[in-house]
């Protein structure tokens, strides 16, 4: 997967977990739960959405590494290279 | 059923296992004459609008992946406390309704009712903490009894497990559910509620076992290997989670036997549904949705020393919400705090209890005629559930709908893959009661796949 692969399936599973996410002015360097309104609860859906699709297991020392889209991309990148 | 929706999205066996014919619960429903009455419905707490994404129906529902454009909710009209010869107190889904009540009739506690909100706003309830007494911190915060007694009515009636208090994580619950977000039901029935649920669950890929009791959950080395059903089969699993209360779970394990969470008292209830004609009762409310009263000196919530204690209640008319349909029958609930004891102790005695549940009919529908003009004369069928009819359709100890007053809010029972959620987790109301179920699977099992 290439980071923009990386990027899209991020705001995929987001769109999904809420069909009325707004990502028209959303700042990628900046937390995804505070700019889209996400709790703790919706955040677990990402990682589990992540394990569902492309078998990751995400350990929970490892979830801030999923604070914002681009740290999300640094993270996933090596581990999505071959999907 | 939650907690089955919120694993089945992402565990490919799912299992739900339901003793009773129907799934629902409390909630649930019956039919007498070809009409569908609902078991114990007054209204669903905690509603919020499509756009609030933080309240909590709304995280519930993204939780699901239920869509609330799928459900059609008709809010509350307006609400009462009424301690009789005292005072009311009205309000609605609009916090403003309740807040220039108190202000109106309660001006010399209004700046400390501000503070009191204030707290409330910025208190966290979910955190682990040691039992807090609301009845000091209501004493201490408002200074004004009174009010602090028509604060607690409605709370404790609709979710406090213990007697005359409530933890003030509870009542924290409780009062945003009630007061700052408010009432609503579902436009159709519960049944159509709970279908809706049930096919969601279906497409997730879960599956259901009706009419099929747990005789026992299989322990080895302090794991959780599976259950044995009534009829003898047995069914190995990874993880167990169990809605039907602490101790009902630990009496379940083998060796745990007749270990007690709590010697506190568990609090039951008797309701009465009177079914009348619609044209028959004009004098009736028509703009109030539940009452919810007290009509003695002080407002006593605790187990009565006799079959039932009339002197508070809740009065509920079912048809009384935003847009529901009208129907040609109409429906008033009336419940009290009854004494499990004395009902199950009559209960060995079949003409005697349905005298006893006749006289509690009638004399409920005498103190209701007290606040709300006369009815009974009108009276089409009548229902009344008591403690015992609770036990004997959910088997809940002592037929308390609240259950234990001692709560695992963590859900955690000393086993690292079996899980307590529902009621003695301690989140009340239809919406706690679903909001638990997913907090307990994501807390515990899903990180754990």
């Amino acid at each position: 997967m290439t980071n923009e692969d990386i990027k899209n399936l991020i705001l995929e599973i987001i769109k999904d977990i809420d069909d009325e996410a707004d990502f028209e002015s959303h700042d990628p360097d900046k937390a995804l739960r505070e700019q889209l309104e996400l709790d703790s609860m919706d955040f677990l859906d990402i990682v589990m959405e992540l394990r569902k699709r492309h078998k990751l297991q995400i350990p929970e020392e490892d979830y801030p590494h999923l604070a914002t889209l681009n740290s999300c991309v640094r993270y996933l990148q090596p581990l999505l290279k071959d999907a | 059923m939650s907690a089955a929706i919120r694993a089945a999205r992402f565990i490919p066996e799912v299992l739900l296992i339901e003793k009773h014919s129907r799934l629902g619960g409390l909630n649930s429903y019956f039919y007498r004459n070809n009409t569908l009455y609902e078991t114990g419905l007054h209204a669903i707490t905690n509603y919020a609008d499509p756009g609030n994404k933080q309240a909590p129906i709304n995280r519930l529902f993204r939780q699901l992946k239920l869509r609330r454009k799928d459900f059609s909710f008709c809010q509350q009209i307006k609400s009462e406390v009424v301690f009789r010869n005292l005072e009311s107190l009205t309000f609605s889904n609009d916090f403003d309704v309740f807040d220039t009540e108190i202000r109106k009739k309660f001006p010399r506690a209004a700046v400390r009712f501000q503070e009191m909100i204030d707290f409330i706003n910025h208190f966290d309830p979910f955190l682990p903490s040691p039992f807090r007494s609301t009845k000091f911190f209501l004493a201490e915060k408002l200074q004004a009894p009174l009010l602090a007694e028509m604060i607690l009515c409605p709370l404790m009636y609709y979710g406090s497990s213990r007697e005359n208090d409530m933890d003030l994580s509870q009542f924290v619950i409780m009062f945003r559910a009630i007061f700052q977000e408010g009432m609503f039901r579902p436009r159709g029935t519960i049944k159509e509620f709970l279908d809706l649920l049930f096919t969601h669950y279906l497409e997730m890929g879960g599956s259901l076992r009706k009419n099929c009791g747990v005789k026992k959950i299989l322990i080895r080395q302090n794991r959780a290997i599976g259950v044995e059903l009534e009829h003898g089969e047995t069914l190995e699993c990874d993880h167990i989670l169990s809605t039907i209360g602490h101790d009902e779970t630990l009496r379940l394990i083998s060796g745990a036997g007749a270990s007690q969470s709590t010697d506190l008292a568990r609090l039951g209830f008797v309701e009465t549904m009177y079914s009348l004609q619609h044209k028959s009762t004009p004098s009736l409310p028509k703009n109030k949705t539940i009452i919810f009263f007290n009509d003695g000196e002080r407002f006593s919530y605790k187990n009565p020393t006799d079959f039932v204690d009339f002197r508070s209640g809740v009065i509920c008319f079912t048809a009384n919400f935003q847009g529901l349909p009208q129907k040609s029958m109409m429906e008033i609930r009336s419940t009290h705090l009854a004494n499990y004891g004395k009902w199950k102790h009559l209960s060995t005695q079949p003409d005697r209890y349905s005298c006893q549940k006749q006289d509690t009919s009638r004399r409920s529908a005498q103190m209701l005629e007290n606040l709300i003009g006369s009815f009974a004369t009108n009276i089409v069928y009548e229902d009344t559930f008591t403690p015992v009819t609770i036990e004997r359709y959910t088997a809940k100890i002592n037929g308390a709908i609240y259950g234990s007053p001692e709560k695992v809010k963590d859900g955690n029972i000393g086993y690292p893959n079996l899980f307590l959620a529902g009621t003695d987790q301690g989140f009340l109301g239809i919406i706690g009661s679903m909001l638990s179920g997913v907090s307990i699977v994501n807390q515990h099992i899903l990180p754990k796949l």
